[in-house]
């Protein structure tokens, strides 16, 4: 078994935008915040590609390394998470992500910031905590993944997406002989 | 604002249960809260209650005619949140953005709540009783002054196909041929084309056959952004080596996968298409299996195709002739292929028969008639635009695809209304017909209007706006217009559409949203808005663009004090005394009906159970066949895909393809055609030829003692084809050569605006046409001369089309209300070149003027090479803004669109389709300037 991952075939991706609407509607995600957001690249050329940018829960994250407060955390399924309340809204870990994941609801000016949101896979109920105050690992359903309109976007244990796009790619080998 | 997101999803919850409790309050009577209605007090006041009921429940999404499934979780009966329905064969789950909104859509604080009507100039809340009663008593009053003529409905493409079979069962019980549907606009020349050239007008395969293709030749479609689910099939087909070749004005998102991308100016479609065929012909890349026993024409089409050399088709296209060439060979190395389309090639003055071309190449190479995964494959556009389609919601049609013009089409269709068990009524032809008036025309001959095909969604404005008699083949003017969840703003000659709204009597909008036809018209009095429930709250069944019938059950109870389209349809029935035709107790009483009369296109087999059982058992159903393995379902297609003849029949996935017997859902070219008086076997009917490796099959369409299956209550007619192994339709050709039509094989013609005199010259459009569809004399050759007379094409020299935007779906009432959807596409833009723009001295972001000879838009300019420097392209949702200027405040309070914008199709061109009044919105010309 692998860690949590997503996989983004850019040759099948064409922007339909299901990825952010589905993680929309069931996280009720305010308007301003993507989770994820499907860039386009070479836009109206010849190599025009769309690519999904969810937070990709790098395995030696540096948002977890820089966070003052320890809201970001590194969960053993590979799902990089945060608590909420622990969050003061610096905005450390947008500086140090690679990809542009972490979203500040709330905008404004000076000092209006609201606390870090990112995608969280999914994990369902988010945050849950038992009665001795412990948090539950919810099993993580990647709702943008599980609705992608071509499959171009395969998220969950890494081990069974990556069995999946090699299967893809090894139909379309044995095609060509 | 600290608030978490776990909070946020439970207050929107709240939000969301506080709405519905107010609808089911204001449902009882209450008027209390509901007016000033402020989501953000709820907000603030909803409390966290876990759900104590949570039901999944198996739908099918409302947007376009894919056909996706998908689970709706409803807590409390409230509509909350949406899962993939996995094991769909269609979508395996995926959605676009449109799909995964509903939720927001259903819920939208933008819906209509209540009845209104505008009088004095202001909105007031009325009651159902009340409007009911006053839209129903203008009806009666038409009617009972003998001019039910002055009525025109039009809609519907979002109800069920047991709703639309109850509004043209309403229209025409009621006595007016004036009905119409968005098909109008989206396929009318699909249907009349392939109808002639086959013999039915729908899709021939199925969406899941789509994987077993090995070339898409995409025309005029944008699939990735107008059908993105259908492409999770291309890809599919491409993983196995798979093809795909798009021919477009724009370089668009489809065009990106693509693996050759030809440009081609807009309008000269057919003489793209016939330089392809030239290729073909030159080089017998012809599968003559298929040709030399199975068509008729095939020796005229060489003579038409000898002069659209590539090197001719150059200078029409633009098209480089290398690229033809290179384009054929790969149609001919790669089989079978799909010709894909959309609205980019339907919506032409010649539209007809550049499907009459897309219908000639894919038989000529063999990807019609046997082949699975090939063939002709037109995407629809609404979810259950085809089954309107089959239920002939249609101003020449009844219902079953039988036409008006017919008087044995009324007889059988009295007949059924008579015997069908679902409801209590009894109605002769007799009686039907002296429903109908008959007036005298222009030349003085008398005319029946039972058997008069009526006004079209297209040229609707003229039934109100042109002179009786003189001008328009009616005795009165339109002075009621019905919009039955139908945009006005996909329509072009919004001015004159405008005009013709502010000059009706009354104006009545059934909608889940008040949309624009309520907006639009400055006029202080006589509108009616009445709220509509949305599909995700009404039931029946719906057919997708691959003719396969699913079963939606609806999620939760109408929102507000909406209603259902069925609902509304029978208390209008009641208050004209034509109730006892619309007792139905449910849906499935009213499928039951369609079961029993709609035989011309075999909708025998599709009944509620065997849909429910399918919905059941749809993980036994292979997403790559379409076909169920195993299970009470074994062998069934999924869907059942008219033809279905019996209810034991599995369906027809793909039309023609005589590769299967017919009890597996085998079936042939129709055989109820006969040779024209100048072939030497003149009347004789045109048959399949012998085979010898196939024995004997030339079967003509099965009929006894002069009755036609189709007109067969019994169905032993049917019964005894089934038996011989014969389709019903018989075993006939396919036309190349169509002889009842002015253009008998497809010839390039110039669109009514072109920037090119010269080859209008060479290549004129038709000449005009006397009494087509009410009107009197419809303008083509007339406008076109008028065009270069106004030296349009130097006034306005870039060329103008339109298209689809992915998050935005036909007029946008549903989907700019969505906060989702507008977030993603805020605006509407057109595009232009930047070698175009740099000319102009325009940059990125600027407010542009795009002015034609109609008027001119105001929008934001999108500098990207998609086109090319003579080419504009501007999306069509958008309304709310009129030439620059915007109305937003003559809508009903709180119940504008998030987002606004001016409306493409008020420049766009004023030309419609010779053989279905389509309109031509893909050719204008157009100025681009700074505003």
């Amino acid at each position: 078994m692998g860690v949590n991952k997503f996989l983004i075939d850019h040759t099948r991706c064409i922007r339909c935008t299901g990825c952010e609407t589905a993680c929309k509607t069931n996280n009720g995600v305010p308007t301003g915040v993507r989770r994820i957001r499907v860039v386009t690249v070479n836009e109206g050329k010849v190599g025009e590609r769309n690519i999904a940018m969810p937070c990709f829960h790098c395995y030696d994250a540096p948002c977890v390394k820089v966070c003052p407060t320890r809201t970001l955390y590194k969960r053993g399924d590979g799902v990089v998470n945060h608590t909420k309340e622990k969050c003061i809204g610096c905005g450390y870990c947008l500086v140090a992500c690679p990809f542009g994941a972490p979203q500040f609801p709330g905008g404004g000016i000076f000092g209006t910031r609201g606390k870090m949101d990112k995608c969280s896979f999914c994990v369902q109920p988010f945050n849950q905590k038992d009665e001795q105050g412990n948090m539950i690992e919810n099993e993580p359903i990647p709702m943008c993944a599980r609705f992608c309109s071509t499959k171009a976007l395969l998220g969950g244990d890494s081990t069974e997406i990556s069995k999946q796009f090699r299967e893809r790619i090894a139909g379309f080998i044995s095609f060509s002989f | 604002m600290g608030t978490a997101f776990r909070d946020i999803k439970i207050s929107r919850r709240g939000f969301i249960k506080a709405s519905a409790a107010l609808g089911a309050a204001t449902a009882l009577g209450s008027y209390a809260g509901s007016k000033n209605f402020n989501p953000a007090e709820i907000f603030g006041t909803a409390q966290a209650t876990p759900a104590t009921t949570v039901e999944k429940i198996k739908s099918i999404c409302s947007f376009c005619a894919v056909g996706c499934g998908y689970v709706g979780v409803v807590e409390d009966g409230v509509f909350t949140k949406m899962e993939p329905w996995e094991d769909h064969p269609i979508n395996q789950g995926g959605m676009c953005c449109k799909g995964t909104s509903l939720v927001d859509v259903t819920n939208s604080p933008r819906r209509l709540r209540y009845p209104m009507e505008k009088s004095g100039g202001k909105w007031n809340r009325i009651s159902w009783e009340d409007a009911l009663d006053k839209v129903g008593g203008k009806l009666k009053g038409y009617r009972d002054n003998g001019e039910p003529d002055s009525v025109f409905m039009c809609g519907l493409v979002h109800g069920s196909n047991e709703e639309a079979f109850m509004f043209r069962k309403f229209a025409m019980l009621y006595g007016t041929n004036n009905i119409d549907h968005q098909a109008r606009l989206c396929h009318s020349t699909t249907v009349a084309g392939l109808l002639a050239s086959f013999g039915h007008g729908a899709m021939t395969n199925s969406v899941e056959m789509l994987t077993q293709s090995k070339i898409f030749f995409f025309m005029g479609s944008n699939a990735a952004e107008a059908h993105p689910v259908l492409m999770q099939k291309v890809f599919e087909a491409r993983d196995k080596g798979a093809r795909l070749i798009v021919a477009d004005p724009r370089f668009t998102r489809t065009a990106a996968f693509s693996d050759m991308f030809m440009r081609f100016r807009p309008g000269t479609d057919i003489a793209l298409l016939l330089g392809i065929i030239n290729v073909l012909v030159e080089h017998d890349w012809i599968d003559h299996d298929t040709v030399d026993y199975r068509t008729y024409g095939f020796e005229q089409l060489k003579e038409v195709v000898k002069e659209y050399t590539p090197e001719v088709v150059e200078d029409i296209t633009w098209v480089p002739a290398f690229d033809i060439r290179e384009a054929a060979r790969l149609m001919s190395d790669n089989a079978p292929g799909a010709v894909i389309w959309s609205m980019g090639a339907t919506q032409h003055s010649v539209g007809t028969y550049i499907i009459r071309a897309f219908a000639i190449l894919a038989t000529i190479l063999g990807w019609q008639g046997r082949e699975w995964g090939g063939g002709c494959i037109p995407i629809r556009v609404h979810d259950n635009v085809q089954g309107a389609t089959d239920m002939c919601v249609l101003s020449h049609f009844l219902p079953g695809y039988y036409g008006v013009s017919s008087a044995s089409s009324w007889e059988y269709w009295a007949k059924v209304f008579s015997e069908t068990t679902s409801t209590s009524g009894n109605i002769s032809a007799s009686t039907l017909a002296s429903r109908y008036t008959t007036f005298t025309n222009k030349e003085g001959v008398e005319t029946n209007l039972q058997l008069t095909p009526g006004l079209t969604v297209s040229n609707w404005y003229k039934g109100a706006l042109m002179q009786p008699v003189s001008e328009i083949d009616q005795p009165t003017n339109v002075k009621m217009a019905m919009f039955w969840g139908e945009s006005i703003s996909s329509i072009t000659e919004m001015k004159e559409q405008k005009k013709a709204l502010e000059k009706l009597e009354m104006l009545v909008v059934v909608d889940p949203f008040p949309t624009a036809a309520a907006a639009l018209p400055e006029r202080s009095d006589g509108i009616i808005l009445l709220p509509a429930a949305t599909r995700q709250e009404g039931g029946g069944s719906v057919t997708n663009t691959g003719r396969a019938w699913q079963w939606r059950e609806p999620l939760v109870a109408p929102l507000y004090e909406s209603r259902t389209d069925m609902a509304i349809i029978k208390e209008l029935a009641g208050r004209l005394d034509m109730g006892n035709h619309f007792d139905y107790d449910s849906y499935e009483a009213v499928t039951a009906e369609i079961n029993l009369g709609s035989r011309a296109i075999g909708n025998q087999g599709e009944t509620p159970e065997r849909m429910k059982r399918q919905k059941e058992y749809a993980h036994l159903f292979d997403p790559k066949t379409g076909k169920a393995q195993g299970g009470p379902v074994d062998g069934e297609w999924w869907g059942l895909p008219w033809p279905c003849w019996t209810e034991s029949h599995p369906g027809t996935p793909v039309l023609y393809s005589d590769l299967l017997p017919v009890s597996e859902g085998g079936h042939d070219f129709r055989g109820n055609r006969t040779y024209p008086t100048d072939e030497p076997n003149a009347g004789r009917p045109m048959l399949r030829e012998d085979e010898p490796q196939y024995g004997t099959q030339h079967v003509p369409q099965y009929s006894e003692n002069g009755v036609a299956y189709s007109m067969d209550l019994t169905g032993a007619i049917v019964a005894k084809a089934l038996a011989d192994g014969n389709p019903p339709t018989g075993r006939g050709k396919m036309r190349i050569r169509v002889f009842e039509q002015t253009d008998k094989i497809p010839i390039h013609r110039e669109p009514i605006e072109s920037p090119r005199p010269d080859l209008v010259d060479k290549y004129p459009t038709y000449p005009d046409q006397p009494h087509l569809y009410r009107i009197v004399n419809c303008e083509f050759e007339t406008e076109q001369q008028r065009s270069i007379a106004e030296k349009r094409h130097e006034k306005f020299p870039i060329v103008l089309t339109s298209g689809r935007q992915v998050a935005h779906h036909g007029g946008g009432a549903q989907t700019r209300s969505s906060e989702l959807l507008s977030e993603i596409t805020p605006e509407v833009y057109v595009e232009i070149n930047p070698h175009l723009a740099a000319g102009k001295d325009i940059r990125e972001g600027d407010m542009v003027w795009v002015e034609s000879a109609r008027g001119k838009i105001k929008v934001r300019a999108k500098i990207t090479e998609r086109v090319n420097d003579q080419t504009a392209f501007v999306p069509f949702h958008w309304n709310g803004v009129f030439e620059g200027e915007s109305y937003q405040d003559r809508w009903p309070e709180n119940t504008a669109e998030v987002v606004v914008g001016d409306s493409v199709n008020i420049i766009t061109s004023p030309g419609v389709d010779q053989v279905t009044q389509m309109q031509e919105t893909k050719v204008a010309l157009c100025n681009i300037y700074k505003a």
